[in-house]
C-alpha cells in the first residue's frame, strides 16, 4: 500500500519473543505447588491421599470456587469486593427462609437476586458516588452483616425443605455432587466469557488500562457495574449452595470465605491491580487453597495456625504477582 | 555580581540515550553566577533531559557536571539539592495538603527541631523572612498550599529554593521549567519582576516555549536542536526569529513528509465543528474537515489545540458548540458515540492511553472493533476472524513483531504507534484524530508513520492533526489553523509547492 521501501533505520527491532513457555510459568509453578502440597500432606497422613478425601476437597471447595470466581471479575477490573463473604452469608439466610416459603428454585432465585442487588449497590457507589470500591464494599460488608444479624437473630436458620438439601448434595452427572457441578459449570462459563466474549475483553481492558479502554470506546461505567452485579449474583448462588450443604442459613463464616477467596484469586494469578489473570486462573488458585486447607485439617493443624498460614500465603502471593512497573507508590 | 567567581554550573560533554535513541549528545554549556539563562528548543530537543541531569534525576551515559566548581555525582537528587539546585516544575512539586511553610522546609526539618519536636514558630518566622526577602507579599506561610493559585504556588516553590539556601550555605541554582505556561499575564509580570530582583542571590535557568519570556529576562540563551547545543549566545545578539531559525533550523524535507503524495481534499465535508468551547481552554472555534483532508492545528503548549482534539474525539466534555459527522451530531463527552460514528483517536501518550502493554497485539488491535470479529452467533469472539484481522493489519502496516501474540509492551515505540493506528483502521473510521503522532519516535519510524498518514488520507479518511513539531505539521497538512490562547489566530493553506513558512505560522502562535 505504501510507495516507499521499508526503512532500515526504523529503530531497534522488537525483541524476539520471550521463551515460548514463559507465558505458562505461572501455571507451571501452580501445578508444581499443587503436586508438592499433595505429596507433603500424603506423607504426613496417609488418609489425605484417598478418593474419599478428594471427594471431600471437591465438596468443600465448590462454594469457595463460586465466590472466588465472583471476586475475580471485580479484581480483573482493578477494583475489589470485600463484601463477598457477607453477601454469601446473607444469601444463605435468604435461601433458608425462602426454600420453605417458595420451594427450592424460589430459594435459589431469591438468593441470586439478593446478591445481584448488593452488587448493583456496590457498583453504583463506586461509579456514581466515586467511593473507592475498597471502602464502598468494606462499608457494605458491615451493613450486610447487620442485616444478616437482624434476619437470623445471630443463630442459624434451619429450614425444613429436605428436598433442597437433596438437590444440592445429590448427583445428576457423573457421580459429582450437584454443588460441584454447578461450580464447575460456572467456572467453565466464566472462563469462556472472559476469554471469548466482548464482556470479558472489556473487563480486562478496564483493569489493564482504563484510559486506553475509554479511548477505544468501552463504556467503562456500565461494565464496571456489570462486573459488580455478576459478582454479587454469583455470591448469592454460592450462598444458596452453602445453605444446601449445611441444611441451614448460617450467620457466621463470612470472614473466612472472604479471606479464602481472595487468597485463591491472588494465588491463581489475577493481580490485585487488575487486567491480567481471570476466572480460568482462579480455578487453580482455589485448588491450591482447598488442598492447603484440607491438608492442614487432615494433618491436625489448628484453626489459628491455619489462619496464620493463609494470611502469609496471601501476602506472598501478592508480592509475587505485583507488577512493580505499574506502581511508583503503594499507599 | 562577580564575573571572576566560579560558574554556578558547568555541563561538559553530557550524553544520554534512551533505548539506544540519543536524547542529548555531548551537551556542554555554562551558567555563570547570578546569570539568567534561557534554554530553548522544540519538544524532544532534550531540554527536560538536561534539567533532569542537573537536578540529579537523570543519570547520563557520559560527561561531567560541576556545580559551583565541584564535580557532582550524577543521579542523586538529594545531593543536587544540597548544592542548592532547585527545580520548579510544570507539574508542581508541592504537597497540596501541607501548609506553605511545611512545604518550604520539607525534608529539612532537622534544622528546626529540638529533640525531634518541630519548632513551628521559628519555621513560620523563617519562612516569612524568606518570602519578605524575595518581595513575595501575596503568600501567607500558614496558608494551606492547595488553596493557593497556581501562580502563588509557583512563588512558593521558588521561595522553597531560597529557603534551602538558608539551610545549606550555598547560593541557589533555580531551574524554571515553563514557568509562565499556566500563569495569567499579571502573574507572569510579577514573576519576571521577581526574577530581576532575585538574580543577585541566585543563578537561574529558564526553559520556555515562549520566545517573549526568554527575551524578557534572559542574559544568555542556549539553543538546542535534536539533543545538541546549536548555539550559546547573548540575548542581545539574536532575535526571536533568529532564535527560532536556530532551533527548528532543519530544512523541511519534502521527501520526508511525503509531500508528493499529498492530494487535494474532496468536496464532501466529513466532520464539522461549530462554536466548540471549553471554559479556560478553547473559545468558540469552528471548522470543517473534508474527505481526505489533513487539517493541522498549530499552537504552543496550552494554546488549546489538544483540547480541541479531545473534544472532537468525545473524550473531553465541551462547554458549548457541536460536532457533526456525516450530518449526525455527536453528544458532548461521549467517546462511545464518537467512535460508533467513526471517529478514531491516536493519543499523544501512547503507553498510557493507546495500548495495553500486558496484552497481545491482536488483543489490542481488535479492542475498538470487537463487533467485527464476532462469530456467527454474535456471542463469542471468533479466534479465526480475530487472527485474520490482526494478521492483515500487522502485515499491511509492516509492524515488526514476532507475531500477533507478542505483548504490546515488547515492541519499539514506532511499532506500538502502528498498532494504535491499526486499532482504528481495523475498525474502520471516517475521521482520525492524531495527537502528536510522531512524538518519541526516531527518524525512521516517523517516516513510516507519515507514509501511513498519507495512505489513510488517500483512502478518503479525514485527518485532524495536532503537532508541536512545525515541520511535521506543515509538511503533512493540507490546511493549518493556528491557535493562541484558545482562539484561532490564522488559517494557512498548505498546498504542495506553496507551503507556508514556519516563521509565518510562529508569528500567530506567540
Amino acid at each position: 500500500m505504501s510507495s516507499t521501501t521499508t526503512n532500515a533505520r526504523s529503530g531497534p527491532r522488537a525483541e524476539t519473543g520471550p521463551h515460548p513457555l514463559r507465558a505458562y510459568y505461572g501455571i507451571i509453578a501452580q501445578l508444581l505447588a499443587v503436586i508438592a502440597l499433595i505429596a507433603f500432606f500424603a506423607i504426613q497422613n496417609p488418609l489425605f491421599f484417598t478418593l474419599m478425601n478428594f471427594q471431600n476437597i471437591g465438596m468443600q471447595s465448590s462454594v469457595l470456587l463460586l465466590v472466588a470466581l465472583a471476586g475475580t471479575l471485580v479484581i480483573m477490573i482493578g477494583s475489589i469486593d470485600l463484601s463477598v463473604g457477607a453477601t454469601v452469608v446473607l444469601a444463605t439466610l435468604v435461601t433458608a427462609i425462602a426454600v420453605d416459603a417458595y420451594g427450592s428454585l424460589g430459594g435459589i432465585g431469591l438468593a441470586v437476586a439478593t446478591g445481584a442487588a448488593v452488587g448493583l449497590v456496590n457498583g453504583g457507589l463506586m461509579v456514581y458516588l466515586k467511593v473507592p470500591s475498597f471502602l464502598a464494599t468494606l462499608g457494605m460488608m458491615s451493613v450486610l452483616a447487620g442485616i444478616a444479624g437482624h434476619l437470623s437473630g445471630g443463630i442459624a436458620i434451619i429450614y425444613q425443605n429436605w428436598a433442597y438439601t437433596d438437590l444440592v448434595n445429590g448427583s445428576v452427572i457423573l457421580g459429582l455432587p450437584n454443588v460441584a457441578t454447578v461450580a464447575l459449570v460456572t467456572a467453565a462459563v466464566l472462563a469462556f466469557v472472559s476469554l471469548r466474549t466482548k464482556f470479558g475483553r472489556y473487563l480486562y481492558a478496564i483493569g489493564g488500562g482504563e484510559v486506553v479502554a475509554s479511548n477505544s470506546g468501552v463504556p467503562i461505567n456500565r461494565f464496571k457495574i456489570w462486573a459488580f452485579v455478576v459478582c454479587g449474583a454469583l455470591c448469592g448462588l454460592a450462598g444458596a449452595m452453602l445453605a444446601g450443604q449445611v441444611g441451614a442459613g448460617t450467620p457466621a463464616a463470612g470472614s473466612s470465605i472472604l479471606l479464602n477467596s481472595i487468597a485463591a484469586i491472588v494465588m491463581g494469578g489475577t493481580a490485585l491491580s487488575g487486567g491480567v489473570g481471570g476466572p480460568h486462573r482462579t480455578i487453580l488458585g482455589v485448588l491450591l487453597i482447598a488442598i492447603l486447607s484440607n491438608g492442614m485439617d487432615v494433618t491436625g493443624v489448628g484453626g489459628f495456625t491455619q489462619d496464620i498460614v493463609k494470611g502469609l500465603v496471601i501476602i506472598f502471593a501478592v508480592a509475587l504477582t505485583t507488577d512493580r512497573k505499574k506502581y511508583q507508590f503503594i499507599k | 555580581m562577580s564575573l571572576t567567581a566560579k560558574p554556578a554550573l558547568e555541563l561538559d560533554g553530557i550524553s544520554k540515550a534512551y533505548n539506544g535513541i540519543p536524547a542529548i549528545q555531548s551537551v556542554s554549556f555554562t551558567l555563570k553566577k547570578n546569570q539568567v539563562l534561557g534554554l530553548v528548543g522544540e519538544n524532544g530537543a532534550g531540554k527536560s533531559t538536561i534539567l533532569g541531569v542537573i537536578n540529579g534525576v537523570v543519570s547520563p551515559d557520559s560527561g561531567h557536571l560541576r556545580i559551583h566548581g565541584a564535580e557532582a555525582a550524577f543521579g542523586h537528587p538529594d545531593e543536587a539539592a544540597r548544592h542548592g539546585v532547585a527545580t520548579v516544575f510544570q507539574e508542581q512539586g508541592l504537597i497540596p495538603q501541607l501548609l506553605v511553610y511545611e512545604n518550604m522546609f520539607l525534608g529539612r526539618e532537622a534544622k528546626y527541631s529540638v529533640g525531634g519536636i518541630l519548632r513551628r514558630q521559628s519555621m513560620i518566622a523563617e519562612a516569612q523572612a524568606v518570602l519578605d526577602d524575595l518581595n513575595i507579599d501575596n503568600v501567607d506561610p500558614r496558608a494551606v498550599t492547595g488553596d493557593l493559585s497556581f501562580g502563588q504556588r509557583q512563588l512558593v516553590e521558588i521561595a522553597k529554593a531560597f529557603a534551602l539556601a538558608r539551610v545549606y550555605p550555598v547560593e541557589p541554582i533555580i531551574l524554571l521549567d515553563e514557568p509562565t505556561s499556566a500563569l495569567s499575564e499579571k502573574e507572569a509580570a510579577k514573576l519576571f519582576d521577581g526574577i530581576q530582583h532575585w538574580r543577585s542571590k541566585a543563578s537561574i535557568i529558564i526553559v520556555s516555549h515562549s520566545m517573549a519570556d526568554i527575551f524578557r529576562c534572559c542574559d544568555e540563551i542556549v539553543a538546542l536542536k535534536d539533543g545538541n547545543v546549536v548555539a550559546q549566545l547573548a540575548a542581545g545578539e539574536t532575535s526571536p526569529d533568529g532564535l527560532h531559525e536556530l532551533i527548528v533550523g532543519r530544512k523541511r524535507e519534502e521527501e520526508y513528509y511525503k509531500e508528493f503524495r499529498q492530494r487535494d481534499p474532496g468536496d464532501r465535508v466529513i466532520l464539522s465543528a461549530r462554536g466548540l468551547r471549553k471554559e479556560g481552554a478553547v473559545a468558540e472555534i469552528s471548522f470543517d474537515l473534508r474527505e481526505g483532508e489533513i487539517l493541522g492545528f498549530a499552537g504552543v503548549l496550552g494554546a488549546g489545540k489538544s483540547v480541541v482534539a479531545s473534544m472532537v474525539a468525545g473524550l473531553t466534555p465541551r462547554d458549548g458548540g457541536e460536532v457533526q459527522v456525516g450530518g449526525r451530531a455527536i453528544a458532548s463527552g461521549s467517546s462511545y458515540q464518537a467512535i460508533s460514528e467513526g471517529i478514531g483517536y491516536v493519543p499523544a501518550e501512547r503507553n498510557l492511553a493507546g495500548i495495553i502493554g500486558a496484552h497481545s497485539l491482536e488483543w489490542n488491535l481488535t479492542l475498538p472493533g470487537l463487533s467485527r470479529v464476532m462469530d456467527r452467533s454474535g456471542l463469542s469472539i471468533s479466534s479465526r476472524k480475530s487472527a485474520e484481522l490482526a494478521n492483515f493489519w500487522l502485515k499491511r502496516l509492516r509492524v515488526r513483531a514476532p507475531g500477533r501474540g507478542a505483548l504490546a509492551r515488547s515492541l519499539s515505540g514506532g511499532n506500538q504507534q502502528k498498532v494504535v493506528f491499526a486499532k482504528w483502521l481495523a475498525r474502520g473510521v471516517r475521521v482520525l484524530v492524531l495527537d502528536e503522532p510522531g512524538r518519541g519516535l526516531d527518524v525512521g519510524a516517523k517516516e513510516e508513520i507519515y507514509d501511513l498518514i498519507r495512505d489513510i488520507a488517500a483512502e478518503g479518511t479525514a485527518v485532524l492533526l495536532i503537532s508541536d513539531n512545525l515541520p511535521e505539521l506543515i509538511g503533512l497538512s493540507n490546511r493549518i489553523l493556528v491557535m493562541r490562547k484558545g482562539q484561532v489566530t490564522a488559517e494557512f493553506k498548505a498546498d504542495v509547492g506553496a507551503k507556508p513558512e514556519e516563521s509565518a505560522i510562529v508569528k500567530h502562535m506567540i
